[in-house]
């Protein structure tokens, strides 16, 4: 049973930072991004394809976190100024380039069967070791702390959690600012915000890369939490699920993104429990289908019937755009 | 319960967009076979007020009542505006009133829906308004978009005639049209009134459209604020001084939305 | 070189028809109800599975099948409009999107769920090579042609010649305007869905016979190719989206033939697909064969 929390609150952190991102871009600027999933992945291929050439994690990771930025950069560029449609097309398209190239570019990437290929066939690619050190340290020190030996998968979390509730009190800073105000202008009616005098555009791409930004560092400790990952880790349902988890909470709801990426994480390792009749007719593989039917039922009846989330009760959180 | 003599009775009509609400208890009565002009600045709400009594902006508070096509009274204060144009009701409005990517003749056709499909009653209806329009019956394969100003509203009217309605909902027909063709609308309107047509118009050009009117009512911020026969607002010396003071022309913004306050 | 040319042409011609099939009720939608559906890739399958239980579990032959398999998909597009996407409306085109998303959530991993991960193929001899002049077809590329010709000559007489296509292209241009007219919005949402449903259907089962295996995502995967289509039309146009599926067919296919400069490496057909998609909507996203419109 410990084992399963440790799960979700592995998972559950890494979707906090993921889903924080959307929630500057969409919930706060009114960019529906739906290719966020790409940034990660950007972030996690080049942070393992810096570490196999040679450069140290503790450099590699901002490497990272900086491809995730550029690419945000190079994809918002032509893009913010689209109407919320168009702009929903092109992020779901780009996101799919992404994987696609990714599954293509097998020199680069190791392709289909994952990073484990990223030296070649042949060669077991390891991008993971220095962190599994440094994690290890922190395990060491936990354990001595509590006087008993704790599963690795506590010193990831105490990692991992501690990072993103800084950039969760970040996002919750920033979206009080007067940035954060402008940007939420915008999203309301960015021909009035244009009219005082602010450059809309660049706001728009400051949201973006910031959600960019946040998709990379997630990126990161998804990476590092598993030992190898494919293209197809980064499915366009991976940017629904943060969907799911900012409409969960109330669009703008900064404090209420943990909470529902712990509910959501927690209802998608949970359905292993749903093995009673009539369920247990499906294999037991079959069934991870099962939540997927779940998530996607959970997403319409709430947008259809409390769009502004279950914890959100401002009109602003509502879904109306 | 709507009078015997009228053709529309709308009372107490709450309306607006969001949290913008743009009126706030409109009154306005349209006697059969007469025209009612409704005036007012930028702002006031007459086109909105148009937009709700069709049902494309739902009303907040108040009711509509229209007597239809059999003269029979009809509540059509929650009625899709798709229906209202069986029962007699058409309603031309101001901007983008022809559909500009299909030829003429389909949005004729269009507007003949109603009739039940491309009958022997369509065709009939179709020869009495191109008789109406000669300046339309010309132009029949032409795309929509490729007419004039005036040749649009020309059209758009003739859409509208094509159910043989008795009430017609004009949303400023001078707008975007050449002042020639402004007096041939005018007086194509009179035309109407006199074979039994009512019709209600929201018009900016408010001497020229006070004088072709029975009636009138001036809207200020979304509220009754004058009204009267055309005769007496033409001399009222309030409305002449707020509206038709010398040279004066109405706000050269033509936008509803916003809130222009004329008066101090 | 001029006979692997004629033979991409070919390809080009039947990929981009079922780009063009799958568009044109995309486009529809998005159009006339303004709905950008991000579960039609789906729809898609749907049509495809129900097909393949028809054809290969109960044995009946794939015409039949295939008729059966347009039917439930246009039927289940009906009922997803009445349950779903009819108590969106006068919602913003986000929050629909979203709306959307969870419904492929739920079709596609239903059919998983249904079918499993497996890979499905139609009761078809997928060996069989037809030789005209100097192109070679499968069988599941000639079905392909004829429905598609069948396909785009009924929805084309339907939108120039009907009241009810009339009223589609009344209400994608303009919809208060169409209402005031007389056209009965709501009869013709369902309408526009059954006609949406059908083709999705078809072009799912197209697909699948053309690929000749496919599973329950791959009608998904095919999705930013289709809104590609759309877009490359003119949001709303349907006989934009019968040309931009049918160019976005022929440049993806003949973008690979060795006279430019030794052709396309395949693994980039798609690349080009996603930069005419940003192009397009940078540039003019009123469709290639849009007029300007100012909205």
């Amino acid at each position: 049973m410990l084992e399963f929390w440790l799960f979700v609150l592995a998972t559950a952190g890494i979707y906090t930072i993921f889903s924080l991102g959307l929630l500057v871009q969409f919930g706060i600027a009114g960019l529906p991004n739906f290719g966020n999933g790409a940034f990660m992945a950007i972030s996690a291929y080049a942070m393992a394809i810096s570490v196999v050439n040679g450069l140290p994690m503790w450099a590699a990771a901002p490497v990272g976190i900086g491809a995730a930025v550029l690419f945000g950069l190079l994809l918002a560029i032509p893009t913010v100024r689209l109407r919320s449609d168009y702009l929903a097309v092109a992020t779901i398209a780009a996101g799919e380039i992404v994987r696609y190239l990714a599954l293509n570019l097998q020199e680069l990437t190791g392709g289909a069967a994952g990073t484990v290929n990223l030296l070649g066939p042949g060669i077991a690619a390891d991008y993971n070791s220095s962190w599994l050190r440094f994690q290890s340290g922190v395990r060491g020190l936990i354990s001595n702390l509590v006087g008993q030996r704790v599963p690795s998968d506590v010193a990831f979390i105490a990692i991992l959690w501690p990072v993103a509730l800084l950039l969760l009190a970040a996002v919750w800073y920033m979206v009080r600012s007067p940035w954060g105000r402008t940007l939420r202008a915008i999203r309301e009616d960015e021909t009035a915000v244009a009219a005082l005098g602010k450059d809309v555009f660049a706001y728009k791409l400051q949201a973006f890369s910031v959600g960019a930004a946040l998709a990379g560092v997630a990126g990161l400790f998804f990476a590092w939490q598993v030992s190898s990952f494919s293209p197809d880790d980064f499915r366009p349902t991976l940017t629904f699920y943060a969907f799911v988890i900012v409409i969960l909470g109330g669009k703008t709801n900064v404090w209420a993104v943990p909470v529902g990426a712990v509910l959501f994480a927690g209802i998608f390792a949970g359905t292993r429990f749903l093995d009673f009749w009539p369920l247990s007719v499906f294999a037991s593989g079959d069934r991870a289908y099962l939540r997927l039917v779940l998530v996607g039922l959970g997403l319409i009846v709430l947008v259809i019937w409390r769009p502004q989330g279950i914890f959100g009760n401002r009109r602003e959180d509502a879904l109306e755009t | 319960m709507i009078a015997p003599d009228l053709a529309l009775h709308a009372t107490g009509i709450a309306a607006g967009y969001g949290d913008a609400r743009i009126l706030h208890g409109v009154d306005i009565k349209v006697i059969q076979g007469t025209i009612v002009t409704i005036m007012g600045p930028n702002g006031s709400g007459k086109s909105t007020l148009l937009k709700t009594i069709v049902g494309l902006v739902r009303h907040l508070a108040g009711t509509t009542l229209i007597r239809g096509r059999d003269g029979q009274p009809v509540d059509i204060t929650r009625s899709k505006p798709y229906g209202l144009a069986a029962l007699g009701l058409s309603y031309v409005p101001q901007t983008a009133n022809v559909f500009a990517d299909m030829s003429v003749l389909e949005n004729l056709q269009l507007g003949g829906l109603p009739l039940g499909g491309g009958g022997a009653l369509f065709q009939q209806r179709l020869a009495t308004v191109l008789e109406l329009f000669p300046v339309v019956s010309g132009r029949l394969a032409s795309r929509a978009g490729t007419l004039s100003g005036g040749q649009r509203q020309m059209l758009a009217m003739a859409r509208a005639l094509i159910t043989d309605p008795v009430l017609l909902l004009l949303d400023e027909p001078s707008a975007g049209v050449q002042p020639d063709f402004v007096d041939q609308i005018f007086s194509k309107i009179r035309e109407f009134s006199q074979l039994g047509l009512s019709v209600l118009i929201v018009e900016q050009k408010a001497r020229q459209s006070l004088a072709f009117s029975d009636y009138a009512y001036v809207l200020e911020m979304g509220r009754n604020r004058f009204e009267g026969t055309g005769r007496e607002l033409l001399h009222d010396p309030a409305i002449i001084d707020l509206y038709l003071g010398a040279g004066r022309k109405p706000a050269a913004t033509r936008t509803e939305a916003q809130d222009v306050r004329i008066l101090p | 070189m001029l006979d692997q040319l004629l033979q991409l042409v070919f390809n080009g011609l039947v990929t981009g028809s079922i780009f063009a099939i799958g568009a044109i009720g995309a486009s529809l939608v998005w159009g006339v109800l303004r709905i950008g559906n991000f579960a039609h890739g789906d729809y898609m399958a749907l049509g495809a599975f129900t097909t393949f239980t028809a054809n290969v579990l109960l044995g009946l032959p794939l015409v039949v099948s295939a008729l059966l398999g347009v039917a439930a998909t246009s039927l289940f597009a009906v009922l997803a409009h009445q349950l779903v996407l009819k108590p969106m409306r006068g919602r913003g085109l986000t929050s629909v999107f979203i709306v959307t998303v969870g419904l492929a959530f739920v079709i596609r991993n239903t059919l998983f769920l249904v079918f499993g991960s497996g890979a499905r193929r139609f009761d078809i001899d997928q060996a069989e090579v037809y030789v005209v002049g100097p192109i070679r077809m499968s069988p599941g590329q000639a079905i392909t042609i004829v429905c598609a010709l069948i396909a785009i000559g009924l929805v084309g007489w339907l939108l120039s010649s009907t009241n009810i296509g009339r009223s589609m292209r009344a209400v994608a241009e303009n919809s208060d305007l169409a209402a005031v007219t007389g056209v009965d919005t709501d009869g013709l949402a369902t309408i526009t869905w059954l006609i949406t449903g059908a083709l999705a259907g078809l072009a799912g089962i197209c697909l699948g016979l053309v690929q000749g295996t496919f599973d329950a995502s791959f009608g998904a995967y095919t999705l930013f190719l289709i809104f590609t289509a759309v877009v490359l039309g003119g949001i709303g146009s349907a006989y934009g989206a019968l040309g931009g599926g049918l160019a976005l067919g022929l440049v993806m296919e003949v973008s690979t033939w060795d006279g430019f400069a030794g052709g396309l490496d395949p693994r980039y057909k798609l690349i080009l697909a996603f930069i005419a998609l940003i192009l397009m909507l940078l540039v003019r996203p009123e469709g290639l064969f849009g007029k300007a419109r100012i909205v």
